[in-house]
């Protein structure tokens, strides 16, 4: 009974306290955006994906803050939309596949390049290592490293090493997220 | 009160002058958040009307207002998403990037929203090319078999216009296709039945098979089997032995129980070529009931299809004769209209005059293309019943009068000018009625036409005197144009009408005043010509036009400019001549008329550019002629050639266009060698293609030299010449690198005297007959074994010799054992060639004689036209 209650208190309080936030989520293809949108969304992880041609928009409801995510497609022909996707957003979220060392470099121009875009100033950039389940991953701090990330002075930054296959830090990505709900744009 | 008055101004439209900027402007509101679904749809319909209205959107705005679109599909709003699809669709031509929404589309196409689906399907097809095609190829099969019909028929109607683009993708699916035609929708059978012809178009024999195998499996959807009757009859026109178990599918169509059906099939039995009366009767009677049917569009169709056939099928029509009498009165005008026009093509000659009552009754109440579709009735009627002249001239007369577009009046006054030429009786008549007109005209196309006319046809009138004052009218009241042509109608009347030039010179100089500059250079020119010059100048000069291709003459002048030597003049005898004079309008050819098909005389444009570029053929000079297409191999040959002869002054190129029908064929130095076995013809330079891969066309060149011995008709045996490569028939690589020699054996080539003869009319063939003199003049008699009748010796003589008939004498009046043409043109080289045939029928054993008299103003070319008959 007092769950009942407990549970009808949210919702009410929820009504009122509502919050809607905005993320792009962008990166190299293969990279795992489309996998990560799934495990956050619904918890679910599948292990052979078709490539995103284009974007998905998804509407993810956690607790009380409503989050609305473009999940852009990462082969060449589409990043040079992903500027468009990211203006005006509270977040952007740039997904690394952390076990590639061969794209890394092309991951790493690619982020500053996008954080170069006079329009994209000041918006909070949190750098996700993915697949950090298989051997020969990097570790947080070797991907600050190679991402150069210490040279980015003028926005928040944030890395954290996930694994989406595992759900590793999963949850500490989500709080990140709903935690920058509230910047102000 | 004021908001009123403000409405009226727009009408009630509240999209009237909407301003593209601002929009584009309003179109921001798509990146806000939250959406406003009601208003972003508002913006997207604004949008989406601008963009349907015409206005062009530079492809930075609308990539920007794409993109903005994009950004709504985080609304759930169903009319919103839905609108967005339409702008997506709008914006897929203009934008960049549009793939960008595929994977959006393709989720809403897969979804559990059946509203989306079909909308999704259709914006998705627009904006994926082929590429992207295979990766949503397995969603689009599904599609086509979706059980919901909407989403189903929407998969197909996008696959048919994707037959377009990517026809070798949608061919995959074929089975699905099939499947769809089974479907019970009436909808979803008819575009897949639809989708299944497209796909199969190109094999005449799959196209045979389908006809068989659902003409026999009855098709439930009426909008099925309108299509498949199309289908039938297209087997029907197209096969040279065609199954008679297609036609009897489509006479069995006359009993469907579909009204639409039974039309369909009428209109295709009786629109076929090559029927018997008996075949035709049952489908006539099926019109006959369509027009007893209470609705007017059903009557509307089967009385215009009555009147199509009619000229075709004269007796048949005749029989519904009682029917579309009652049409007369139908309240519907356009009925009454086709009602009447075709009682008038069918009509005996003494109904003329009360149907021409009641059509002026309602005349003035229907549209002026209905009005165009009577006068061309009149025309037709004018041409059978010649005598009827004198009820229908007063008739046009009163139309031309009376208000209408431009068209129309169009119309009137080349029907006039049709029954002058064909009946003398009519002239003195008609050329009052358009004097009358051209007093009051506001086009001035249509003043500078009759002002042609009557410079060419009143001077040979009884009493041409009488046309002057309305001509000289025109020169005091009228504008540039019309002064002009005022200006050389008269000056024709001087230049025919001796009695008459004195007044004319006086006329003229009164032009030698006038404001425009184009009047007095003509008038200046025409007073100095009938003042000095001798007859036959004057008849060279002012009677007979140009005859030239207008972009012939300009690079022949181009030419003679840029070589920047002056010492000789230009000459004229260079430029390629036309067989229409310059000042010779092209006729219209009634509506009402079928079309016949004639094999078009190519220009000589086209090809003239494709030689000019070609290096080794530079030196030849202007082209003179160029013969029609000729096929040198079946059209269902392994490899296909065209033949097209270019006459030269002295040479000829014959222009080869080849296609590679082997898909697994690359061809490599594709030539060909012409051999004559008598010796007389040799090759020059050749053109080769290099390389000519499956399913394009390209041209290989030779060049023949006119020998020496004077011939210019031949047979020459033509080989195909060309090395093979294998390649993968898919991607279009080749297997590797070895060629192999291989030959092909063409049809004969033929070299005749019309290739170095192009034909031109003379406006006035006895003066040009008596201005050549007797020097070079050819005669010979000889019988003709291959013709039957006169019309066809004379349409013979014509093409072997390549001359065209002047002054209307190829119309031979019926009944007569002997007529005369007169023949003209001008042989390479710029010679003039006359000739007179007098063709006669031997009355006791229908023998056909002719005798034919050549003249030309170069005696050896008068021998070389004259061994062209012998």
């Amino acid at each position: 009974m007092l769950a009942m209650v407990n549970k009808v208190l949210d919702w009410i309080r929820s009504l009122f306290w509502k919050e809607e936030m905005e993320l792009t989520l962008v990166g190299l293809q293969n990279s795992g955006k489309t996998t990560f949108v799934n495990v956050i969304a619904s918890g679910q992880f599948t292990e052979d994906m078709i490539p995103t041609v284009g974007f998905n928009m998804r509407k993810i409801t956690k607790g009380n803050v409503t989050i609305k995510l473009w999940d852009i497609g990462g082969q060449p022909r589409f990043r040079s939309m992903w500027e468009r996707y990211c203006r005006g957003v509270n977040a952007i979220v740039f997904m690394v596949d952390a076990a590639d060392e061969e794209k890394l470099e092309a991951s790493r121009n690619e982020l500053m390049q996008l954080l170069d875009k006079p329009q994209l100033d000041a918006i909070p950039v949190l750098v996700l290592g993915n697949k950090k389940d298989l051997p020969g991953a990097l570790d947080e701090r070797q991907l600050i490293e190679r991402m150069n990330l210490s040279s980015i002075q003028n926005r928040e930054i944030c890395c954290y090493s996930i694994s989406c296959k595992e759900k590793e830090n999963i949850d500490i990505t989500l709080q990140w997220l709903i935690d920058h709900s509230k910047a102000q744009r | 009160m004021k908001t009123n008055k403000k409405d009226e101004e727009t009408g009630g439209n509240v999209y009237a002058h909407l301003d593209k900027t601002s929009v584009l402007q309003e179109a921001r509101a798509f990146n806000e958040t939250p959406i406003n679904a009601r208003k972003c749809c508002f913006i997207l319909s604004k949008l989406i009307y601008i963009i349907q209205q015409g206005e062009s959107i530079g492809r930075t705005e609308a990539t920007e207002a794409f993109f903005g679109v994009t950004k709504l599909w985080q609304s759930k709003d169903v009319s919103l998403r839905r609108m967005v699809y339409l702008a997506v669709k709008e914006l897929a031509e203009v934008s960049d990037d549009v793939i960008i929404v595929t994977s959006s589309l393709t989720k809403d196409m897969t979804g559990r929203e059946d509203l989306y689906r079909a909308a999704a399907i259709r914006a998705l097809c627009k904006i994926t090319d082929t590429g992207m095609l295979q990766t949503i190829e397995r969603y689009m099969k599904q599609a086509i078999v979706d059980r919901n019909s909407a989403i189903s028929s929407s998969a197909i109607v996008s696959s048919i216009h994707l037959m377009r683009k990517s026809s070798e993708v949608v061919r995959r699916w074929a089975n699905e296709v099939q499947e769809a035609v089974s479907s019970d929708n009436h909808m979803v059978q008819y575009h897949a039945l639809a989708l299944l012809y497209q796909i199969r178009a190109n094999d005449r024999l799959a196209v045979n098979k389908l006809v068989q195998k659902f003409s026999k499996n009855a098709l439930r959807s009426p909008y099925a089997v309108c299509y498949l009757i199309r289908i039938a009859t297209r087997c029907l026109v197209d096969d040279d032995q065609p199954d008679s178990s297609v036609f009897t599918f489509i006479e069995s169509c006359l009993r469907h129980k579909s009204e639409m059906v039974v039309y369909e099939a009428a209109r295709a039995i009786v629109s076929l070529p090559q029927t018997t009366p008996s075949e035709i009767q049952p489908a006539i009677t099926a019109l006959q009931m369509c027009c007893t049917s209470p609705k007017a569009a059903v009557r509307f169709a089967a009385v215009r299809t009555l009147n199509k056939v009619a000229m075709a099928h004269p007796n048949a029509v005749m029989s519904c004769n009682v029917d579309l009498e009652k049409f007369i009165t139908d309240p519907n005008r356009s009925i009454a209209t086709l009602a009447i026009t075709t009682l008038l093509k069918t009509g005996a000659e003494s109904s003329v005059e009360r149907l021409m009552q009641q059509i002026a009754g309602f005349v003035n109440e229907i549209s002026d293309e209905f009005k165009i579709v009577v006068v061309d009735a009149i025309r037709s009627l004018c041409s059978r019943y010649p005598r009827k002249h004198t009820v229908m001239m007063p008739f046009l007369a009163k139309m031309l009068r009376s208000d209408g577009s431009y068209d129309y009046k169009k119309a009137i006054v080349e029907t006039i000018i049709a029954i002058i030429e064909e009946n003398p009786d009519a002239k003195v008549a008609g050329l009052a009625h358009l004097c009358e007109f051209i007093e009051d005209c506001e086009h001035d196309n249509l003043s500078t036409r009759v002002l042609h006319l009557l410079g060419r046809e009143a001077p040979k009138t009884p009493n041409p005197s009488s046309y002057i004052r309305f001509i000289y009218n025109r020169v005091i009241l009228e504008s540039t144009k019309v002064r002009a042509a005022a200006v050389t109608a008269l000056a024709k009347f001087g230049a025919q009408c001796v009695d008459l030039r004195p007044s004319i010179q006086v006329l003229l100089k009164r032009c030698l005043l006038d404001s425009d500059d184009e009047v007095r250079d003509r008038a200046t020119f025409y007073l100095k010509m009938l003042t000095e010059a001798a007859e036959g100048l004057i008849h060279n000069f002012i009677l007979d036009g140009l005859q030239v291709s207008p972009s012939g003459l300009e690079r022949s002048i181009l030419d003679y400019l840029r070589s920047g030597s002056y010492s000789s003049p230009f000459d004229l005898r260079v430029v390629p001549v036309t067989q229409q004079a310059l000042s010779q309008p092209e006729k219209r050819v009634p509506q009402l008329v079928e079309e016949e098909e004639k094999p078009k005389a190519p220009k000589v444009e086209p090809y003239a550019a494709q030689l000019a570029a070609i290096p080794q053929f530079a030196a030849l000079g202007p082209v003179f002629k160029s013969s029609t297409r000729i096929a040198l191999t079946e059209s269902i040959a392994e490899y296909t050639v065209h033949m097209i002869k270019h006459t030269f002054a002295n040479a000829m190129v014959l222009q080869f266009e080849c296609k590679n029908t082997m898909n697994d064929q690359l061809l490599l130095d594709v030539s060909v060698e012409l051999e004559d076995p008598d010796g007389e013809w040799e090759t020059g330079n050749t053109v080769q293609i290099d390389k000519l891969p499956y399913g394009e066309v390209h041209s290989a060149f030779s060049l023949l030299e006119f020998p020496d011995s004077g011939a210019i008709s031949g047979s020459l045996g033509a080989i195909l010449k060309f090395k093979v490569m294998d390649v993968d028939p898919t991607s279009g690589e080749p297997d590797s690198d070895d060629t192999y020699e291989q030959t092909y054996v063409l049809e004969e080539v033929d070299v005749n005297v019309s290739d170095s003869v192009q034909g031109v009319a003379k406006s006035s063939f006895g003066s040009a007959w008596e201005a050549l003199g007797d020097d070079a003049t050819r005669e010979e008699t000889f019988q003709l074994s291959t013709v039957e009748n006169i019309p066809d010796a004379v349409k013979k003589i014509s093409e072997i010799l390549g001359l065209v008939p002047c002054e209307r004498s190829d119309r031979v009046p019926e009944g007569k054992t002997q007529h005369t043409v007169f023949l003209s043109g001008v042989f390479r080289g710029g010679y003039d060639v006359l000739s007179k045939a007098t063709v006669a029928v031997d009355p006791n054993d229908n023998s056909i004689a002719m005798n034919i008299i050549i003249k030309s103003n170069e005696p050896l070319v008068a021998d070389l036209v004259i061994s062209a008959v012998v």
